[in-house]
């Protein structure tokens, strides 16, 4: 049976597809009938993840999308192969946990490359009426509560992460007129390869602490994956421009 | 690198700007007021920029002094 939920007939682009929530998404979207273009840098991780999927017409790119000049031509690719674009997931990103005295300039630039700037051109690229589909589209930024709420350590983290949330704010207002919507989803710490390397980095203490922020307990990739299903679901038709906070209540206190 | 240029990027990673804080080879870190979690970060990043060398934070339980962290990195590194 056909549902307003449902992802049929949607070709989705994820960034990120091979680990943690990108990963998720990919599989997830499959299993609710789309078809999915995978992008991360890592093809073997990549490939396992292309394997999971449910059966359809999907893609994997092994690409480092910081290499902008190359953006276009994979968008092409995109469309030649697989028809118009009308979902776009942007889960690629980094995380670093560094005081601000020990920060550098390319610690920066290198967070901002992957965690903002690779998206938004993605996204410029993506909203090109050649790649666009006809109904339209629906672009989701995997921000964080961290770009909301700040954290010691995290400057570089969460400036990028609330970077996410202005630009996608100001993109929904451009994009409005070409059916496009664009919303960020803000979770809090989920269990996934980047937050497990984080919280090795991290003292024993400071990753019960971590836990204890979140009164559900830390969450699962799926806990995303679901909500950026129904964004880019027909169901959320009229949702732009918002914020969707998903931390089991880390940013209720 | 010589014992008293490792000395001054520990007190750069640990921001003690006090000239006159005498830290010496068998300072006790843990006794320090600037020594946190987030300033073994601090530590940990400071010794990847000058040794390439990438070390756990877990591998800080067993640090106590100077000397004990110039260990952790090898004794080779030094002078």
């Amino acid at each position: 049976m056909d549902s307003i939920f449902d992802l049929k007939n949607k070709n989705i682009i994820v960034t990120g597809a091979s680990s943690g929530i990108g990963r998720q998404c990919a599989i997830t979207f499959s299993q609710l009938a789309a078809n999915i273009i995978l992008i991360a840098r890592n093809r073997e991780r990549l490939e396992e993840t292309f394997n999971r999927l449910n059966k359809g017409n999907h893609l994997f790119i092994s690409q480092n999308i910081t290499n902008y000049d190359r953006l276009e031509d994979i968008i092409n690719t995109i469309r030649e192969k697989m028809g118009k674009i009308s979902g776009f997931v942007h889960s690629a990103g980094t995380e670093m946990t560094l005081p601000l005295r020990s920060m550098t300039s390319s610690y920066y630039e290198n967070m901002f490359a992957i965690n903002v700037i690779s998206g938004f051109e993605l996204a410029r690229i993506i909203s090109k009426k050649k790649y666009l589909d006809e109904n339209g589209a629906s672009f989701v930024f995997i921000s964080s509560v961290m770009g909301i709420l700040g954290q010691a350590g995290k400057v570089g983290y969460c400036s990028s992460k609330g970077a996410l949330i202005s630009g996608a704010k100001a993109m929904a207002l451009e994009l409005a007129k070409k059916n496009i919507r664009v919303n960020c989803i803000l979770p809090g710490v989920v269990e996934t390869e980047m937050s497990n390397k984080m919280f090795e980095s991290l003292p024993k203490e400071s990753k019960k602490s971590v836990i204890d922020m979140h009164p559900l307990g830390l969450g699962k990739p799926n806990d995303i994956a679901y909500a950026c299903a129904y964004l880019l679901s027909d169901a959320a038709r009229w949702i732009t421009g918002t914020n969707l906070i998903i931390d089991g209540g880390y940013s209720a206190r | 690198m010589k014992k008293r240029e490792f000395i001054d990027e520990l007190k750069d990673a640990l921001e003690i700007e006090d000239k006159d804080q005498e830290i010496t080879l068998e300072t006790n870190l843990k006794d320090l007021e600037e020594y946190d979690s987030l300033s073994v970060l601090s530590i940990i990043a400071m010794i990847d920029k000058n040794f390439g060398k990438q070390i756990p934070s877990s591998d800080f339980i067993k640090v106590t002094t100077v000397s004990s962290l110039m260990e952790l990195i090898g004794k080779k590194h030094f002078d």
